[in-house]
């Protein structure tokens, strides 16, 4: 019983884990931009997918295809952020809305094309496979690699932001455009840098995610509001915000599914609606 | 002295209502000039024209001899205007100490250690974030921060507003220093004609987005008559 509920806990850390990595560009650029993007999944598709490509044709293995994914990602997040995101900027935010959904429809269609509708395999390592014994519980071992992933991108992600030039030109620009700009700061190219980075992080959640949430070309539709509510539960524009509601989202999902099969998907919205009451601006979220 | 600033017909506004119509304005370099104009004439308008964050419509900006009419303001601010606005802009999530260094452009005399030197009370405050100080501290940060950019030219738009006389004095004895040091030319806005008379070289006045009156700092703050005619006197 207490194993069971260790082990619920466990996965779901495990999968909230995933959820940050994939939605932590997302609370950025939503942050940093005020850019509403239900196409950030596509993103993270793109770096399933070039990790799929490279391990089946290229022979890569999986360590190796997970930097890849966040490379493949992040210039597919650069060129489209220059070439059409640019343009929204100022847009209303029904037409930043349509104009990504857009996306997305176009993205599923493009995979669909080349890879065809299938779920994607992936073919773990050795030891990453399986389960390990920790105090007399049975913990899998991706899991686990999972959430020391995301321990060592929080700490990278949080030092950037905190300790460095960039990470200072991100926050000033995010509290005040015009101020930054006005003083030297080159917000285009901030705004640029910063989605390239967050589509890499969505890449390389969805190179990660594959044996966890799947691969096929829905992806970016199918987890949409996921991302969509850890961005609202944390706040947009921190890092901790995010990490704390994608916890418990994947806490309260795998939970949800596992105690109470019969409503368990609509767990995470009774979450949601429950911690926005309490936190209207969300976990940590920038006051305005 | 060699010109430093020349704009010439600046026709500006915001969107579709023009402000400014036809100013011209001309600055040497290490030179002073005081801006000013009763409140809502457009001052604050034409720093921002400078800074290409108001709207354009007519004229050039010729500055340190490029023209940076269509620049973007983030290469203004590069090639030399050190902005201090005049509702501060403090950024809340960044220490007193990352203000300074996260707009910090090397090349020139100022760099932390002379900040500090100028501004005890900012290097006391170097942890705070920036919604964490009072109003004199605030305004000592935004003109640190400009000068932080190794400005040729500085745009301090009414630096003592709002704040207690006391405190007015501490600073204009600091931002009389660097302006009479001619280290960097300088506009000053001030609702307080006489400091910004005493502060400079050359004067304008404006009323309703034009220039009205264009004399020596000197001549007017002998001329009392003109003065209160033209600005209000605080
Ligand atoms: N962002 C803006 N959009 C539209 N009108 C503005 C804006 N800022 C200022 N104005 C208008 O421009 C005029 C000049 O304002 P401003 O330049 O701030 O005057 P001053 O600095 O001399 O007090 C005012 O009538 C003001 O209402
Ligand atoms: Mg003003």
């Amino acid at each position: 019983m207490l194993g069971n509920f260790i082990g619920v806990l466990f996965d779901g850390v495990a999968y909230g884990s995933l959820l940050f990595i994939i939605s932590i560009g997302l609370s950025v650029t939503m942050g940093l931009m005020n850019f509403v993007n239900l196409a950030h999944g596509a993103f993270a598709m793109v770096g399933g997918y070039a990790c799929v490509v490279v391990m089946t044709r290229l022979g890569v293995p999986f360590l190796a295809s997970l930097p890849i994914a966040f490379v493949a990602a992040a210039a597919a997040g650069i060129v489209l952020e220059r070439s059409l995101y640019r343009r929204l900027y100022r847009a209303t935010h029904l037409d930043q809305v349509l104009f990504s959904i857009g996306l997305v429809f176009m993205s599923i269609a493009a995979t669909t094309y080349f890879f065809g509708p299938q779920q994607q395999p992936v073919q773990l390592p050795e030891f990453l496979r399986g389960q390990v014994h920790v105090l007399g519980l049975d913990l899998g071992t991706y899991r686990l690699f999972l959430i020391a992933v995301v321990i060592i991108i929080t700490v990278a992600l949080t030092w950037l932001i905190e300790r460095t030039r960039f990470g200072a030109e991100i926050r000033a620009s995010v509290d005040n455009q015009q101020a930054s700009a006005g003083l030297g700061i080159n917000v285009y190219r901030v705004f640029s840098l910063t989605f390239a980075l967050g589509s890499g992080l969505a890449g390389l959640g969805g190179g990660l995610g594959i044996d966890v949430l799947g691969l096929d070309p829905t992806f970016p539709l199918k987890y949409m509001v996921y991302f969509l509510l850890v961005v609202a539960v944390g706040g947009a524009g921190t890092i901790k915000g995010p990490l704390f509601a994608a916890l418990i989202l994947g806490i309260f999902d795998v939970a949800g599914k596992y105690y109470v099969p019969q409503v368990g998907a609509f767990v995470i919205y009774v979450a949601m609606v429950v911690l926005l009451i309490v936190f209207p601006h969300g976990l940590a979220g920038r006051r305005t | 002295m060699p010109e430093l600033l020349r704009a010439d017909g600046i026709t500006a506004g915001y969107g579709d209502s023009i402000i400014l119509e036809d100013i011209a304005l001309n600055l040497a370099a290490g030179e002073s000039l005081a801006l000013l104009g009763r409140n809502g004439v457009g001052k604050t308008t034409l720093l921002l024209t400078l800074m290409g964050l108001a709207r354009l419509r007519q004229g050039r900006i010729v500055f340190n001899g490029e023209e940076i009419t269509q620049l973007p303001t983030h290469r203004r601010a590069h090639a030399g205007l050190g902005w201090v606005p005049q509702e501060r802009f403090m950024f809340p999530s960044l220490t007193v100490e990352e203000h300074l260094s996260v707009v910090a452009r090397p090349g020139g005399p100022w760099n932390l250690g002379r900040i500090y030197k100028m501004f005890p009370r900012l290097e006391e405050r170097r942890r705070n974030l920036g919604n964490q100080l009072s109003g004199g501290e605030q305004q000592m940060l935004a003109i640190a921060r400009a000068l932080m950019t190794n400005p040729r030219l500085l745009l301090l738009d009414e630096p003592m507003e709002g704040l207690a006389p006391i405190i007015v004095q501490e600073l204009m004895k600091v931002i009389g220093q660097i302006v009479r040091a001619g280290e960097f030319a300088v506009i000053v806005v001030e609702q307080h004609a006489r400091l910004a008379l005493e502060l400079t070289q050359q004067t304008i006045v404006l009323d309703r987005g034009r220039v009205v009156h264009r004399c020596t700092s000197e001549e007017l703050l002998r001329d009392r008559s003109t003065l209160d005619r033209l600005v209000s006197v605080a």
